[in-house]
């Protein structure tokens, strides 16, 4: 698997320094929002109100954006997984082999029945994906999105000019404009602690070390040392998105922040597969766009030639 | 959320201004640093191997297959949001509509002068900087920082169609600008010369634009990337011939005159073309194309397509009757065009918020290690990303190959 960029694209160069990454595992995430709060908090990301409403549980931010950069998907998960409704059933009927106290039978509702109706929740805490073919860097027209020595793709505040070109390039939905302050924004993987030897704020408030932080190739060894272990204990559905893939499965290139799921992809609001929009269409859209400019101006030629032709027929003036 | 609603105060140093912050020893490391990320390393409770957190050994292919698997795994339940959608308002459609007039115009320029119409191409040449001279003003209101315009001209960055055009936009102006003043300083082979340089660049003006939605991960855009920059080249070219139509007769054509003709005839060629490239898109497009079909951008689409069969009617009806219905004509076409660009780009969000969609779309390029399709998968069948089945090894080397190449003119034009 190859993780490393070009070399061409990198804007800083700091001899030493690898690729860095987050490695975010899903299956120890208790949603705390700890990791959200902290990224607000160190880059000084102003608050953005609350969602609140049907089926959006207690997530409250909806969404990654430009003033959001760490956000705490909550996933209710209407089907609960076989494993989840046995495991239930157990509880109801024999109290988990004598783990937990027998739940007694109450008058009038069937709790048995209401297992079956029992949902699961998943978190998952989303971040930009530091991607090898980034749609977003690919896009910017102002070389305001650059990629560092750490091999991260950091918006540069003061070049940004608000042409939100970046936003709907990422196949991701993370990059965002910020209504007012008319910049478009996201994860910089804390380049600011990280040149100062620090890592992010978000992997160091995280308490239950969900999210990981170091150079991607040992966080990639790690996390598939992960993966088999959640298959030994029986947890089948573990998977990494965005890492450990075959070259030709790579989801824009590898990605920089990867994460450990339970569940398929679509569950987490992730695309099954995804690369850099500009890297895949610009040269068929830029060939058919140009010779349909060509052909337009061509055909505008012909009318008028064909036009003329015409007029002096009718005129009965015969020049040839 | 207003401005008032958002605590702005800035956590350190004042607003708008680079926070101040002083080490106490100049140059010495921040206090909590540890060489190496090492602060990230005392945080790895499982990292030494003393919890059994990752205790297993991974077999060689184990990751590759379970990422396989649980890609490919059926979905029945889809929780967004997927992607963002565009942020462009209403200025950016407008843009496209006045950007693709005056190239449309430029085109018809450069044919009248073949056809050695010189006065109604001087006036071409006219309209075509007319068209374009509010193109700018609207670009630069739709930046979320006006005053950082110049920005988009600091570099030169072939991969980003945005940065392409926005070259595009000074280059047409500029030979523009120089055509209509050899015009007016009376050196018409320059102007001629300029002109049909102008018209050169009105082919990527005019066509650029759908190559910078095709760019994006919406759907409905990237699904329609080769169609998308023909139909904008249509609709330039009519708009732009019934934009010059309406001067020329203004300034007094006389009826009749085979020009009048040749416009009249690339204005109904030119959008019975949009109709039917849009019809061949949102037949391939299958369900992605709902988006042009439903809501406000349906109702924009379908007002386009009146407008235009209303134009058609009125063409054919004035071989009867006078030239007025020929002039109605060409301001329906005028108003069909302005429909059909807001058509597309606001159809462009409603296709980024359909969360089945974009799903859909991103599993349609699948491997043969899929599972069976869902419901919700089947609906999109219709759409390939692309046309040509390419293998993923050429397709990895293309997507490098494009980058390289930026990259590369990138170096050495900043040289």
């Amino acid at each position: 698997m190859s993780t490393s960029a070009p070399p061409t694209e990198i804007g800083i160069h700091r001899a030493g320094a690898q690729r860095m990454g987050f490695f975010t595992d899903t299956s120890v995430c208790i949603g705390c929002k700890a990791c959200e709060v902290a990224c607000k908090q160190w880059n000084d990301l102003p608050a953005d109100g609350s969602q609140s409403g049907p089926g959006v549980s207690y997530d409250h931010t909806g969404d990654l954006s430009a003033s959001t950069w760490r956000h705490v998907r909550f996933i209710e998960l209407l089907e609960p997984s076989p494993q989840l409704r046995e495991e239930a059933e157990r509880a109801l009927t024999d109290g988990a082999g004598g783990h937990l106290p027998a739940i007694p039978a109450a008058g009038g509702v069937d709790i048995s029945e209401g297992m079956h109706k029992l949902g699961d929740w998943v978190f998952m805490s989303d971040v930009c994906r530091h991607c090898t073919n980034a749609g977003c860097l690919d896009a910017c027209p102002t070389g305001a999105l650059i990629r560092t020595e750490h091999q991260t793709v950091v918006l540069q505040p003061d070049v940004c000019n608000g042409c939100g070109y970046c936003v709907p390039a990422c196949p991701f939905g993370v990059v965002g404009r910020d209504d007012i302050d008319g910049r478009a924004g996201k994860c910089t993987l804390c380049y600011d602690r990280l040149e100062d030897g620090l890592e992010p704020a978000c992997a160091k408030s995280c308490p239950t070390d969900s999210i990981q932080f170091g150079p991607l190739e040992e966080l990639v060894d790690i996390a598939s040392r992960r993966v088999a272990e959640l298959h030994q204990r029986g947890i089948e559905g573990a998977y990494l998105y965005g890492a450990g893939d075959g070259p030709d499965e790579q989801l824009a290139g590898g990605l920089g922040s990867f994460f450990l799921l339970t569940e398929p992809p679509e569950r987490y609001g992730l695309p099954a597969h995804a690369d850099s929009p500009v890297q895949e269409n610009v040269v068929p859209a830029t060939v058919a766009a140009v010779a349909a400019g060509l052909l337009a101006s061509a055909g505008a030629v012909v009318a008028f030639a064909v036009a003329a032709r015409r007029s002096r027929g009718t005129r009965g003036a015969r020049t040839w | 959320m207003s401005t008032e609603d958002r605590d702005i105060k800035p956590a350190l140093g004042t607003r708008g201004e680079p926070g101040s912050w002083t080490a106490a020893e100049p140059g010495a490391p921040v206090e909590l640093a540890r060489p190496d990320f090492g602060d990230a390393r005392w945080s790895y409770l499982y990292k030494s191997r003393d919890t059994d957190y990752a205790a297993a050994e991974s077999p060689p292919d184990l990751v590759a297959e379970a990422n396989r698997r649980m890609r490919g795994a059926p979905v029945s339940q889809v929780n967004g949001p997927f992607i963002h959608p565009p942020v462009w308002s209403g200025m950016v459609a407008t843009y496209f509509w006045f950007g693709g007039m005056a190239s449309g115009s430029a085109f018809v320029a450069l044919a009248c002068d073949v056809a050695g119409d010189h006065r109604s191409a001087a006036i071409a040449r006219k309209v075509a900087l007319g068209g374009v001279a509010p193109a700018p003003l609207l670009l630069i209101a739709d930046l979320g920082r006006p005053e950082r315009f110049l920005n988009m001209l600091r570099i030169f960055k072939p991969r980003s169609p945005m940065n392409t055009g926005a070259w595009c936009l000074v280059a047409f102006s500029g030979s523009g600008a120089l055509a209509v003043g050899c015009d007016l300083i009376g050196r018409p082979k320059a102007a001629r010369a300029l002109g049909a340089l102008t018209s050169l660049f009105g082919s990527y003006l005019g066509s650029y634009t759908g190559v910078l939605l095709a760019c994006t991960a919406v759907p409905l855009w990237s699904g329609s990337r080769t169609i998308l920059g023909p139909a904008f080249v249509a609709t330039a070219t009519a708009t732009g011939a019934a934009a010059t139509r309406l001067v020329l007769v203004a300034s007094g054509l006389p009826g009749g005159h085979p020009t009048r003709r040749a416009l009249g005839t690339i204005e109904t060629a030119s959008m019975l073309t949009e109709l039917s490239i849009s019809a061949v898109g949102e037949r391939r497009l299958g369900d992605v194309a709902k988006a042009l079909g439903h809501g406000r951008p349906g109702l924009y689409f379908r007002a386009a397509k009146t407008l235009v069969a209303l134009g058609l009617s009125l063409r054919l009806l004035s071989r009867r009757t006078g030239p007025r219905e020929h002039e109605l004509a060409s301001f329906l076409y005028l108003a069909a065009g302005l429909l059909f660009r807001f058509a597309w780009v606001s159809a462009g969000k409603a296709s980024a918020e359909d969360d089945e969609v974009v799903a859909a779309m991103a599993r349609d390029r699948r491997g043969p290690h899929d599972g069976p399709r869902r419901p919700w998968q089947r609906r999109a069948l219709s759409v390939r990303r692309s046309p040509l089945p390419m293998p993923p090894a050429l397709h990895r080397a293309y997507g490098e190959a494009v980058r390289r190449t930026s990259l590369v003119i990138e170096r050495l034009v900043r040289r």
